[in-house]
């Protein structure tokens, strides 16, 4: 389908508008020349008020378009728009009547073909300016849209499309229709004119600028009626082409709103500033509660808070007592428009005064929202502390001064109250989201930790089929220090490393990593456990802190001989179950914790133990955390009950006594207790 | 819970622990030796006769002084111990490294014979 371009619509209108005007132009010419010369020329009148009607249409066809384009500009440069047309117009119709002036005495003065062609100029410039400016009325009218305004507004434009017909209907005569039909276009005027809710949206400047418009508009409107009518009176015998109800009802329709526009923005123009105040209020409101964004300050928001309460009330002079967190003192912060003598000297009254003294000799009142009150100070005369808390606690207080007395009304005092309000929540917020961030930071560099240490403790332990090994750890914190591990030489070769780190939590975890590396390093040379030990020690000498010390028991399994050798860095005695006595013992046998001597004398402190095992034998290594673990009552577990457990449970399997153990020490501490150590256990078997 | 009391005497300082060390009060038992030791006392008593329990970490604390007391020439001992502790700190060796007397008298006998 065809469709016409958007930007060629106007051109259009505009050249079929021009066209129209120069054919009515001819037409009426053609009339007027017969008319004079008393010539039937064949023209009817209808023809004119037709192409009348068609200039009018395509005039507002074009104005409809190019208002929508500039839509969003302010209302000012639209009411200049209008009253500019209209200055042109008035312009036009007065050089008009200046030559015709300076022409007086010619035959050209007389000339009715020449006056015609005139007046259809005026007609069209007062036809532009008519057309223009009821459209910016709509513009303005419908600023604010509802459906109601909206129906007002379209309904009113068909009664002006009937209303440009309506000249074909009375023939161009003053009868009771065309009377009846101006009365309801004017009583419609005036019932759009009351929309004029655009108004309050203009600042005190450009209310006057409006103001000078619209008087512009009234001006060049009425000089525009005078003149179209003075045309008619004095040229009765001529044709006449304002006798349109149409052209008539636009303008009681544009001088009416201008009226009323003018007299509400003048009276508007008293009340404006405070308009203005609550707009910026409300401004200030949004930016309070929006301010604080992460990685913004609270000073930020305080620093609006300050700048809302004073502007709010209009105060003098104002500060910011901030109570510090720690140090004791005040410390002031946003000081506005006061000298720091003048600060001092003014709170020092204001403290000596009632009621502030009471409040700021306290400052623990959480019932107080504001104090406010006479001063006797020889410049200020009435003040108002506002308390300002965060979380319920103080966090300052908000001094305002005016140099009037009862400065502050109930007004001014609610809105400062919400502004505080406001910031507080603001504040609140900042502070949570920050804590928030943090914790979450250290959640997540703690999971990496438990991810780390997790994968640090073996998944599976060396074995051959001599023996069945399990092992089992748990933190009482998010990481631990416990550590198991073993190594697998030859076929019947094992090394086992049963450790536990001094302390708990992230501190542990990064020793027991330490200890994991050691114990990689050294377990490679296949020492003995005592001079395993010996290296292990000096080697943590040299990185563990001056306080902290690693328990371990080291063991080397020769599965070929029954054999185990051990030694002991200060780490919980063995539980050995020997199957040939079926009794339970711990090995004990003398030893220092790692890192506990740091010098060479270490070695002296250690013994080597050995070992010869039979089938059916259970070797129970385990973390202090298991004997210390703790009931409700404060009794430990204890090495007697791991005794008995084992004793009693040595039959089952390695996986089976393990999980027995876990139980057993779980049953005790009972179920809603939390582990408060890290516990580990490593259970060994022997099959043959 | 800890509670720590220093009690001067002529020529030596005692230290009664009553409680607990564990990890989160070890400091303070770690603050009342530094004190002890900045004030030029060459003889220290731990009376720990009220002690219920003491953890790695209050354990560590010891140990970390040891070094100190060798270079100062500090007399340092522990007396007064439950079996519980008292092999805890077997366990670990650290009896080995700080002397630990049954009694205060014994202590005192000890602190003085040299």
């Amino acid at each position: 389908m065809f469709r016409l371009p958007n930007i060629q619509f106007g051109k259009i209108t505009v050249f079929l508008a021009v066209l129209t005007w120069i054919g009515l132009l001819l037409v009426d010419l053609t009339r007027v020349f017969g008319t004079v010369n008393e010539i039937e020329v064949g023209l009817d009148s209808e023809l004119t008020w037709i192409l009348e009607i068609l200039f009018f249409i395509l005039l507002y066809l074009f104005f409809s378009h190019s208002i929508a384009k500039h839509q969003n500009d302010n209302f000012l440069d639209l009411i200049w728009r209008a009253a500019s047309t209209g200055l042109i117009a008035m312009g036009v119709g007065l050089l008009i009547v200046g030559f015709y002036v300076l022409m007086q005495d010619t035959p050209l003065y007389a000339d009715p073909l020449l006056r015609n062609f005139f007046y259809h100029v005026n007609f069209a410039l007062t036809s532009l300016f008519l057309i223009s400016t009821a459209l910016l009325w709509k513009h303005l009218i419908l600023y604010q849209r509802n459906k109601s305004v909206v129906q007002q507004w379209q309904a009113f434009e068909i009664i002006l499309l009937v209303s440009m017909f309506f000249v074909l209907i009375n023939k161009n005569e003053f009868d009771y229709g065309f009377f009846f039909g101006m009365t309801f276009l004017i009583i419609y005027s005036t019932i759009l004119s009351a929309n004029l809710k655009w108004i309050p949206y203009l600042t005190f400047k450009e209310k006057w600028k409006s103001i000078l418009f619209l008087l512009t508009i009234q001006i060049s409107a009425a000089f525009l009626f005078f003149q179209i009518m003075d045309y008619s009176f004095k040229n009765p015998n001529l044709l006449d082409l304002s006798q349109n109800l149409f052209m008539l009802g636009l303008f009681a329709f544009v001088i009416i709103y201008s009226l009323f526009s003018f007299l509400v923005t003048l009276f508007n123009l008293p009340t404006s500033s405070v308009f203005e105040q609550k707009l910026i209020e409300a401004i200030n409101f949004q930016r309070l509660s929006q301010s604080i964004q992460p990685g913004e300050k609270e000073e930020q928001v305080l620093d609006i808070l300050m700048d809302s309460c004073m502007s709010a009330a209009y105060v003098d002079a104002a500060w910011l007592e901030i109570i510090p967190k720690d140090a004791e003192g005040r410390e002031i912060i946003h000081q506005r428009f006061i000298s720091n003598d003048d600060r001092l000297d003014v709170r020092k009254t204001i403290a000596g005064t009632k009621p502030f003294s009471d409040h700021l000799s306290k400052e623990n009142n959480e019932k107080i929202e504001y104090i406010y009150g006479k001063i006797s100070h020889e410049l200020y005369k009435s003040a108002l502390v506002f308390p300002l808390r965060v979380n319920k606690k103080l966090l300052g207080n908000i001094f305002l001064v005016k140099e009037v007395k009862d400065g502050f009304n109930k007004e001014m005092i609610n809105i400062i109250s919400t502004f505080v309000g406001q910031a507080s929540i603001s504040v609140e917020n900042y502070r949570l989201l920050n804590e928030a961030i943090v914790t979450e930071r250290y959640k997540e560099e703690l999971e990496i930790a438990q991810r780390v240490q997790r994968s640090l403790l073996p998944t599976e332990l060396h074995h051959n089929a001599c023996f069945e090994i399990e092992g089992f750890s748990a933190a009482a914190d998010e990481v631990g220090g416990d550590y198991y591990e073993t190594y697998q030489f030859d076929a019947t070769n094992f090394a086992l490393i049963i450790g536990d780190v001094s302390g708990k939590g992230t501190s542990a975890a990064f020793n027991m990593s330490q200890m994991k590396g050691i114990f990689h390093s050294l377990v490679q040379f296949g020492l003995s456990p005592k001079p395993f030990l010996i290296h292990a020690n000096d080697a943590l000498s040299r990185c563990l802190e001056k306080n902290h010390f690693i328990t371990t028991t080291y063991y080397l399994l020769d599965t070929a001989s029954k054999k185990i050798l051990f030694s002991r860095a200060g780490h919980c005695p063995t539980l050995y179950y020997n199957a040939t006595t079926r009794r339970c013992e711990f090995l004990k046998i003398n030893g220092l914790g790692l890192g506990m001597l740091r010098n060479q004398q270490y070695g002296n402190f250690l013994e080597e133990g050995t070992l010869t095992y039979s089938p059916s034998d259970v070797l129970v290594l385990y973390t202090d955390g298991i004997i210390e673990a703790k009931n409700q009552r404060m009794e430990e577990f204890g090495y007697e009950q791991l005794k008995y457990v084992v004793n009693q449970y040595h039959y089952l399997s390695a996986k089976e006594i393990k999980e027995v153990i876990i139980r057993k020490v779980y049953e005790f501490i009972g179920k809603d207790a939390l582990p408060d150590d890290d516990y580990s256990l490593m259970v060994i078997k022997f099959i043959e | 819970m800890l509670e720590i009391i220093l009690t001067k005497k002529e020529s030596h300082t005692v230290i009664q622990l009553n409680g607990e060390v564990d990890a989160s009060n070890s400091v303070e038992l770690d603050q009342a030796i530094q004190a002890v030791v900045a004030e030029g006392t060459k003889k220290i008593l731990v009376d720990g006769s009220s002690l219920d329990y003491i953890s790695s970490a209050g354990l560590g604390v010891f140990m970390s002084y040891l070094e100190d007391f060798q270079d100062n020439e500090i007399a340092f001992i522990i007396f007064g111990l439950n079996d519980k502790v008292q092999n805890v700190f077997h366990i670990l060796g650290l009896d080995q490294l700080i002397t630990i007397e049954t009694g205060q008298d014994e202590a005192l006998a000890r602190l003085y014979e040299a």
